[in-house]
This record gives C-alpha cells, structure tokens and sequence, in this order.
C-alpha cells in the first residue's frame, strides 16, 4: 500500500486541471451528496481544522483531495479505480471512516461523482502572505574573507630557503619565522614510510614494502607507489562518506517494512572510491553527483553519484509538510556545511544571525530540492516497478534522485509551514551571486546549482575541500572549523597558503592526487612529530613540527587484519559487519546504520550517519580499552598472528623484530627485544600475551 | 561556580580520567572545535542523579493517575470533532482513591505505589507534539521529532560529567532495542563518549550484560602481567615522545579499563542482592532492571534510563484490551517502581535521586476498537494534548498533584507542562540551567530545550 508517491509532485501535475463537469448539476450533487458526507466522516481526521491530519490527506479542498496523501491521491476525475478514496470507503484498502462503513448509497454516490469528474469548488483556503523584511547587507557581508575570491600569492622572502621544497613550505616559514619558531628536522625514513602509508592509503606497509623501500631509498617514488595503489581510493573515499552522512537505512523502522531502506547503498560507496582513485576532478565529481542524470541522459554509468542526495535520511511521516521541510534542510545542510562549509540552514526559520544568508536564500535552495524526489531507480529493465516506475522492492535499485514538476517554495515565516512568505524562486545564494541572487530555471535547478558550486568564481568550495585534505594530512585544519567558513567559524592560520593551493588545485583540474602529493611532498610534511615539552606553540599552530595523529577506526582495523595476515583487499562491494572476527574486508565496507550504528564502530568515533558530519571527534574512554584487552575480535586477531610467529619457529629476537615489523613497521631498539625477553621468560608459553599487548599499545593507535 | 560543589572524585574525574569529559578533550589539546566546555552544574543540584523508567507505548491517564469520573455520564458518546475508531467516551473501570497524608490520588493499579503517595508529585497536565510513537520517543528523549539532536541523558554526561570514574555516566537498561532504538540514548553531535552505555537486560547474566568485561580465556593475574608489560611499552614510546598529554590519557584509560572490569562486574551483578530484595522488586524484566538501576546510581552513574519494553514491543500501546493491559502492567510496574523508591530510601539516596516515571504520551480518554469492532477488549489510541507523569526525589515537592485537563482528560487545560518544560525541570533539578547548556554546532548553538521551555518551578521543595 505505500506507494510514496510525491505529495508535490502529484499537485503539480494536477493544478490547473480542469473540471470535466462543472454544471449546475454537478455543483447541486457534489452540495448535497458528496459535501455532507466529507464533512460529517472525514473532516475530523482530514482537514486543515481537524485534530491531526491523517495519513497527510486533506479532503477538504479539491486541490487537497487531489494531491493525496501518503499513500497518493484520493482522487482522480472519471478513473474510479485510480481514486484511492473509493478503495477505501469500500473497505478494500484502507478502511475508512474506521468506525462503521459508509451504506451501499454513499458509496455509489461518490463513484458516479469521480466517474462524471468530481466536480469540487472548494478552492485551498488562502493562507494570508506574510511579509518577509531582510536587514542583510549583501554588499557588505561579501567583503568576509571567506568570500572573497582565493587569489595566487607570491611568498615572500624567509630565512629557511634550504629547507622548503615548495610553496607550501614557503608560506609555513613565513609563519614560523614571524613567532620566532624554526621547522623541525626530517623524520627518519621509517617513520615517513608508515607515516605515508596510513596517510595515502589508510594501510600500514607491508614488511614486503619496507624491504623494497629501503632498497629503493626514494621517497617520490614511494609516494607514486602509494597513490596509484587502488587502497588510496578507500581510503579518500571515507572523508566524502562521513560528509554526506552515508548510509543503508532510516533512523526509524515501521514493523519490518524496509522500503525505506538503502540496501544497494553500497553502490555509491564503489563510485566514490572509483572516483577517487580514478582522479575524476572535483568539479566533475560534484557535478555528477547533483545532475549525472542531466548531464548525460543517455548514459546511465554515473547516475548512481545521485547518491549524495538520493541516499539522505527518510524521516517518519514523511509527506507531512511539516516532515518535507526538515527533508529540505537535511539536503541543504549536507550541500552547504559539505561543500561550502557555510551553515546555510541556520536561516530556515530567521535570516542567519551571523552570515550574509537570508531566508530567502534558504528557500531558493530548498525549491531546488523540493522539485526533486527520491527515486528507486530499477537497476534494469527486467525489475518490478511501480506506476511511478520505482523499482518495488528497493533491492532492485540505485537509491537516487530525479525531477519532479519544478516548484518556488514560499519562505515558511519562522520556519512554520503554516505561515506562509512570499515565494522565492530556485536559485543560489545572494552573498555568492553578482549583484541578485541568480535564479535556476532549468528543470529543478540542480544543474545549475551544480555548476555554480564548481565555479572558479565560487570562492569557498576549492577552499573548504582543500582544507578538509589538508586536515587528514597534517593533522589540523588550517580552518579550524572545517564546515564552517562563515563569521563564526575560525580564520585560516594561514590564509595566503590556504588560497595558493585552492588555486593550485583549481588550475590542476581540482586533482585530488595533485594536492595530496604537493603535500605530502612538502618539508612540512616530511617534518619529525618530536617536539620539546616546553613548547611556544603548544597548539602547533604554526606547524614546527609535524602533529601525532591518531589512526582512525577505519586505518586501525586494517592495520591488524594486515598485521594478522587476514585482509581482503578486494575493492568494492557489499557490506561487512566490521566487529566480525571472520571479517576479512576492509572497514571502509562496514554497514552504516542510522537505526542502529555498529557498536564497534560507535565506541571509536565513527560519526552519527543521520547527518553531516563536519569532523570527527576523538574520543578516549575506558570502554574502548575494554574492547581491545577483551574483544574477540583483538584476542582472535593477536591469536591469528601469534601463530604465524609460532610456526616459523624462529628465536625470540627474530620473534620479536617480525612482531615490531608487523604491528609498528620498524625493527625493535635493544631494550625492547630486552623487555620482550623478560616477559617471554616469566612463564611457559605467554607469546600470545605478548603479541597481543604490541597490537593494543600506544604507538599501535599513533602515528609520528 | 564554586568547586566545593564536586566530590572529590568528581574532580578526579574531571581532572582528566572520566569517561571522555569535554575538560579531558580540552586539556588533551584536542581540537574541540568551538564548543564551550561544560564544566559542572551552574547551581547547586537538587538531584545529584536521575532514573527515568520509560512506559514505552504510552500509559492510559485516566486509568492511572488521572481520574475522570465524568467520562461515566458520557460514555458511549463521541468527542466533538473527532473521527474515532471506538465506541466513544470510555471510563475507566479502575477505582480511584486518595492516599497518604496528601491525599495524591491514582488508581487500584498502583496498590504499592499508594504507599508513596506522599513522595510523588504527579503532573497531570503534560502535552507533547504528536501523537506518533517515533517522534512522540524522539521528542520526550531529545527535545525534537527527527533523530538529529543527543539526548536528555548524555546532555547531562556531558554537562556534569561520571561521578565514578570507572563507570559511565550514562546507561541505558532496555531488553532488546525499543521501537526507534539506539537513537534514543544518542549523543548525537555531542562527543561519542556521551552516549550511553546501553545494557541488554534480557538476559541478566553478568557475561550477556557488559561487552568486552572479561578475557575468554586469560586470568585476571594473567592480564595483570600483560597490561604490566604494556605499561613498560607504552611509557617507553611516551618517554621518547615528551610533552603529549594524550598518550598519558590513553595510558590511564587502559588502567581504568583494568580496574573497570572488576568495579563494573561488581556493579552490574544484581545476583549480589539479597533474594528479598529480588522478590521485592519482581522476578520480571523491568524488576530486575530497576534494580540494577538502583545498583547503578548508587556507584555513582549520573543518568540511568530503565525502558519498560518487550522484545521490541511497546506493551503499554494498548490498542485492544486497554484495561487488561493496563491491570497486568501496572502490576509489575507498580511493585517494582514502589520497591525502587523504597530502597532508595533505605539509602538515604532518594533525597538526591530524580525518579521520573511515564511514557511519550497518553491515551485517549475514548475507546478504540479493532476491525472486529470487540467491544468486550476495547483499547485506547495514542494521546498528545494531555497526559501524566510523576516525579519523584531528588527535590521533588512530594505529595502534590499539579496541573489538569479537562473533565474528560482530553487537554491539559491548567498549569500546562510541554516536554520541553520538563527538561528544563529535570536539568534544573540537576543544577544546570538548560538556557546555559549549550553546544555549538552546525553554525549554533544548540541546547535539549531548542528555543523553548521553562522551569515549573511549582513542583520544586
């Protein structure tokens, strides 16, 4: 019975439709058989005076009656059987009024009025149109850094010529030179083997790899290595992943139905990490994932990009005007913090208090996704679909979105839909238009929206994912507020060096590989993480050595299934449950559950996928050190590499130096394999404790 | 704010060892991005800790503590203005009395209960939003119908903080998932620490209760040995490294974890109680949670949630067979809340101990029937515009009924209590001042009571 047909949608199409019958008659029949009734049995439930509304029907206007309700219109002029309304005063759906079935009379009466076309001169009521006044002064607010156009700049002279390897460095040096700090030395090439690796491709390097680089002894070519590894991909794909708030269902479930479900989620999953490795340009990579369907019709390869909107969460009751609207912000607040860092949805109820975004400037982003729908897209042409051509079972489709009859959303005066502004059309944000805010009339707009996010002339996109990369590199933004760029959110400290490379990664086809190996590359970079405890800049604000990261539960699972010599490096594909022993696959694969997030996955920081996530914290609890004295998953996994020590029969400080390669890639120092003897001395056979303490230390969970 | 409002281990707790505490992240030089620090209640708290035993499914008002004798003189008649699914007005069959020295009013159902009279304060006029289960959950746990915003319980962890450092600041005790399920113990943007710890009582064996609390296989003497070395290793990596607080902070933990696996095991082990106390409290499910509730609070867990829920279900949804749902519910529910308040007492703990019991909503003062229109087992649909609750403990004016509906108990007419009042009133006891929590995110600041409610200062001692 759920159809889910688009509340919108169906009223769109339907205004402006004639009636078939409209003579005295019809208005004499519809006053005396049809009205009475309405209003006797279904206005209590059904109207805009009624307690509730029910199921989201309204019966009491035409255009109400029409558009329908969740389960879509109640009905349609002369197609009896099309008109929901007849099914279920005849008990055969839904049956209603609930109480006691209408005669035998009343029902015939209504089906000869839809088959001589409904004649209804009920008109909506006219909700009276607020005004709306706006004090924003556009002018002014796009004087704010943020938006202003990311220029090229020329570094100007320092004292650490001989250590900078490129722009990066040459602006970092200004900034330490200015605070009287001097860049630490570079780390020792075991460390920046690791540091690489987890940094490229979330993987520590296999003892293989370490053996190879030493030989090779060059770090471009490690680097190259790295990068053309199809790990990179899995791993850069999780930064998109947490921003667009990814996921395989609804926070909420009704019995057992699932037709709100993603299961073909991971499908999305695939092309983010594809795209990534492929090096598809950012501008193109957004693109696609807000029209791939308009941008090339005929080809339907990249339509399940369609995705990032198209996998967004489906809350309860979700024809509700009231639950569409928090739809409408969930779309525009992933768009904008994720790919603007402006926190756009702070003006649906009140122009935001803080940036140059106004109310209307909300609407016309929201119209743009209320002339869109979610659609179950059958995966070809053999799967079951409904009249609206969803696929029915949502297993047999891509989870995306497509164009509905486009509509201007009238500003909802404090964010009540109720009350009603005046109608703003689909467009893009004034502060970030020329002059007017430009208006989108091209289907829903999405394109265009599309392309005015990849804009050279977009002063904040570049900027915001250039920052974000920056951040899982170096381990600090250079915004400390990465999804917010406005008047609230923290200044760039270095803000020259943040435009030099926005405009480097614009001018080198928005190339992801292109930034990661500019810095990587960079003497910034390759810096030691020691640092004297009495440091001047205990923030390290002005980057004089290199931060301590900590891994992410995602590089720290691989890491052990590598170490334990159980990992699948079989890319793409179907979900996994991350906390399973038996689980050989990547964690980038895990299921992502709004109803009921992975526990293991909850205890270390992955993000509440029900919405877009700015940045993850990082958290330190007991219960997470429980987890790894006591979990299967860590004593199975110490076991797995206990045993390929065992079995090679080697002696202790062999035993030792494979354990230190495996778990920490590096070779033990004397008084490590001098405490590890200790130990492996204090009773029979405690090799299994020992492995286990390594994989559960400190410099584990670290990387220098 | 004056530190003598902390416990010592308070302050330990803060200091840098708690179960992720905002001033640990702070200290760590953790990038907190933007948010203000919590650090501890703005005033005095009135209740140091809270229990919050959750009808799920929404108990009937007027079969419990809000009796509605006109609903006699108009049974069988519709409400105006509404289409039902019933038979009309419905009374309760339900005797109504008078008791203690207050004379706090509830039904036969509530024989143990009766004895508290004098402790409780019921709210007679709550409303909420919706009439829905999933945002009427929602509302009542996070202040909001969609499943964005942390909850009641871990904006309390992360405004104040654990007490006991080696447990969590925040349980959840439910028997398999609720409808909604963990969002309704969520942090939601708030630090993933502030989550609650959720505990499966379906089975209240010690092993099924707690994850990761003991080694398959090693011995305690064995781990002790083990986490020794790793101390060995881990201060040689953090010798090398000087100057990083949070490699300090990950040692410690692997400690508190040490110590947690005794203290928690010790803690969650109703089987320690006396087999009175058992008895007492019931042998059913929500018994034996509200007693591990009470086991809890007692060490020093700040929010316990005990959920009245059935494999899933919502037993108090009770849309057919209202009154036998509602005799056989009431009945374990009455003895095992009576006995809580009672060993509560005994402690001397309920003084400083909010006890909040009820459900996301009410039921309707009419009846419903279903499609075979049984008139002999009629239920009673979901209710918004007016329920109750009660409160108890933890500076709660005992004895005192506050607030009404109507004479058919369809609105709370007078003394008006939303959901959001009752957060501020819940936080106000706890000696946060719910306009002052705040936790800024997504470009705001975000706080449990949004924009709205007030402190019903009415139902303060």
């Amino acid at each position: 019975m759920r159809m889910l047909v688009n509340v919108i949608a169906c009223c769109a199409c339907l205004l402006g439709v004639p009636n078939i019958a409209s003579s005295e008659d019809s208005g004499e029949f519809f006053e005396r058989k049809i009205r009475p009734v309405l209003i006797e049995h279904c206005y209590a439930c059904h109207s805009a005076e009624g307690k509730q509304i029910e199921g989201g029907l309204r019966v009491d206007s035409r255009e109400a009656m029409r558009r329908g309700g969740e389960t879509g219109p109640a009905v349609q002029p002369q197609r009896i059987d099309e008109s929901l309304l007849i099914a279920a005063i005849k008990y055969e759906s839904l049956e209603m009024p609930p109480k006691e079935k209408l005669s035998d009379e009343i029902i015939r009466d209504f089906e000869k009025w839809i088959a001589e076309g409904a004649y209804d001169p009920r008109e909506e009521t006219a909700v009276p149109i607020e005004e709306v006044k706006t004090t924003i002064d556009f002018e002014h607010g796009r004087e704010f850094w943020s938006f202003q156009k990311p220029v090229r700049h020329e570094p100007i002279p320092h004292s650490f010529a001989e250590w900078s390897q490129n722009r990066i460095d040459d602006f970092v040096a200004v900034g330490l030179e200015q605070n009287g700090l001097s860049p630490a030395p570079q780390a020792a090439n075991e460390v920046l083997w690791r540091r690489l690796a987890f940094d490229l491709t979330g993987l520590p390097p296999t003892i293989s790899q370490l053996a190879q680089w030493r030989q090779q002894d060059s770090l471009p070519k490690v680097v190259e290595e790295l990068m053309s590894s199809a790990a990179f991909g899995e791993h850069w794909a999780r930064l998109w992943l947490d921003l667009m708030r990814f996921a395989d269902d609804q926070a909420h479930i009704v019995g057992d139905d699932k037709s709100l479900f993603f299961p073909n989620s991971y499908r999305y999953r695939d092309w983010v990490i594809d795209a990534f490795n492929s090096d598809m340009p950012y501008d193109r990579f957004i693109e696609l994932q807000l029209a791939a369907d308009i941008i090339s019709p005929d080809d339907h390869s990249d339509d399940v990009a369609l995705g990032f909107v198209g996998l967004g969460p489906k809350y309860y009751r979700r024809n509700s005007p009231e639950v569409q609207a928090e739809e409408w912000e969930d779309r525009v607040d992933v768009l904008s913090q994720g790919i603007l860092g402006l926190t756009v949805a702070c003006a649906r109820c009140h122009d935001h208090k803080f940036d140059p975004v106004g109310t209307a400037d909300y609407y016309a982003l929201a119209g743009i996704f209320a002339s869109t729908e979610m659609f179950n897209r059958p995966l070809d042409q053999q799967r079951e679909t409904n009249d609206k051509g969803h696929a029915k079972d949502p297993v047999d489709a891509l989870h995306v979105i497509r164009d509905v009859e486009p509509q201007d959303l009238a500003i909802m005066v404090r964010g009540d839909v109720n009350r009603r502004g005046p109608v703003v059309p689909r467009g893009f944000l004034t502060v970030l238009s020329t002059d007017q805010r430009r208006e989108f009339k091209s289907g829903s707009g999405r394109l265009e929206l599309a392309r005015e996010l990849v804009s050279k002339d977009n002063p904040l996109t570049a900027r915001v994912f250039v920052n974000r990369v920056w951040s899982r590199l170096i381990g600090q933004p250079l915004v400390a507020t990465p999804s917010n760029f406005g008047s609230l959110g923290d200044r760039p400290t270095h803000p020259e060096l943040l435009d030099d490379l926005a405009v480097g990664f614009m001018e080198h086809q928005w190339s992801l590989k292109w930034l990661c190996h500019e810095i990587v590359t960079s003497a910034t970079y390759l810096q030691s993480s020691q640092f004297a405890e009495n440091h001047l800049d205990p923030q390290n604000r002005w980057l004089s050595h290199m931060n301590r990261k900590r891994l992410s539960v995602e590089q720290w699972r691989d890491a052990i299934l590598l170490a334990a010599d159980k990992l699948d490096a079989q890319v793409g594909g179907t979900n996994i449950d991350p906390s399973d022993p038996q689980t050989r696959r990547r964690t980038i694969y895990s299921e992502a559950s709004r109803l009921k997030l992975n526990p293991m996955l909850a205890l270390f920081d992955y993000p509440d996928p029900n919405t877009h996530s700015a940045k993850r914290a990082q958290t330190t609890t007991a219960t997470q050190k429980l987890f790894l004295m006591n979990s299967p998953f860590m004593v199975q996994h110490a076991a797995a590499l206990t045993e390929q020590v065992r079995e090679r029969r080697i002696s202790v400080r062999e035993a030792v130096e494979t354990i230190y390669l495996n778990l920490l890639s590096r070779q033990p120092v004397a008084e490590e394999i001098e405490t590890a003897t200790d130990f492996l001395s204090l009773s029979g056979d405690n090799l299994g404790e020992y492995v286990h303490a390594v994989m559960i230390s400190n410099e584990a969970l670290f990387l220098d | 704010m004056s530190s003598t409002q902390f416990s010592r281990r308070g302050m330990l707790s803060r200091a840098g060892a708690g179960f992720g505490l905002l001033p640990l992240a702070g200290m760590l030089g953790q990038h907190s991005f933007g948010q203000e620090i919590a650090r501890g209640p703005h005033f005095a708290p009135k209740a140091k800790r809270v229990i919050f035993l959750f009808m799920n499914g929404a108990p009937s008002h007027v079969d419990t503590f809000d009796p509605k004798p006109k609903l006699a003189e108009f049974e069988g008649q519709q409400p105006e203005g509404i289409s039902t699914k019933g038979n009309g007005f419905m009374p309760s069959p339900f005797k109504f009395a008078p008791h203690g020295e207050s004379g706090v009013v509830m039904s036969e159902l509530f024989p143990q209960l009766a004895k508290h009279a004098d402790d409780l304060c019921v709210i007679r006029s709550m409303h909420t939003d919706t009439p829905n289960h999933e945002p009427g959950l929602l509302l009542m746990h996070s202040g909001h119908q969609q499943p964005t915003r942390p909850c009641l319980g871990s904006w309390a962890s992360y405004g104040l903080g654990t007490e006991n450092e080696n447990l969590p600041a925040f349980v959840a005790l439910c028997p398999g998932m609720p409808v909604v399920g963990p969002q309704l113990w969520s942090a939601g943007f708030l630090p993933a620490s502030h989550q609650a710890l959720s505990v499966n009582t379906s089975d209240m064996q010690l092993s099924s209760l707690v994850a990761h609390l003991e080694h398959p296989s090693m011995s305690r003497l064995q781990q002790r040995r083990q986490l020794d070395l790793l101390d060995r290793l881990n201060r040689l990596h953090a010798e090398q490294r000087p100057g990083d607080g949070e490699l300090d902070a990950h040692i410690r933990n692997m400690e508190l974890a040490f110590q947690m696996q005794t203290e928690a095991s010790e803690a969650f082990d109703v089987s320690r109680e006396p087999q009175q106390l058992h008895d007492a409290y019931g042998s059913s499910t929500f018994g034996q949670s509200c007693l591990l509730g009470r086991r809890l609070l007692e060490r020093g867990v700040r929010f316990v949630q005990v959920y009245y829920v059935d494999k899933g279900k919502q037993p108090w949804d009770t849309h057919t067979d209202n009154n036998g749902g509602h005799q056989r519910l009431c009945a374990d529910s009455d003895r095992a809340t009576a006995t809580l308040l009672q060993d509560l007492k005994q402690r001397g703990m309920l003084e400083d101990t909010l006890v909040i019991w009820g459900g996301e909503f009410g039921r309707t003062p009419y009846s419903q029937t279903d499609k075979k229109n049984d008139k002999s087992k009629p239920g009673r649909d979901h209710h918004a515009t007016g329920f109750s609750m009660f409160l108890a403990g933890g500076g709660i004016r005992g004895g005192m009924m506050y607030g009404s509906t109507d004479e058919l108990g369809m609105h709370a007419i007078e003394n008006r209590v939303h959901v959001h009042d009752l957060h501020a009133t819940i936080l106000h006891l706890m000696g946060i001042d719910h306009k002052r929590l705040t936790y800024r995110y997504s470009g705001r600041d975000f706080r449990l009571t949004d924009v709205y409610g007030e402190v019903v200062h009415d139902v303060i001692a």
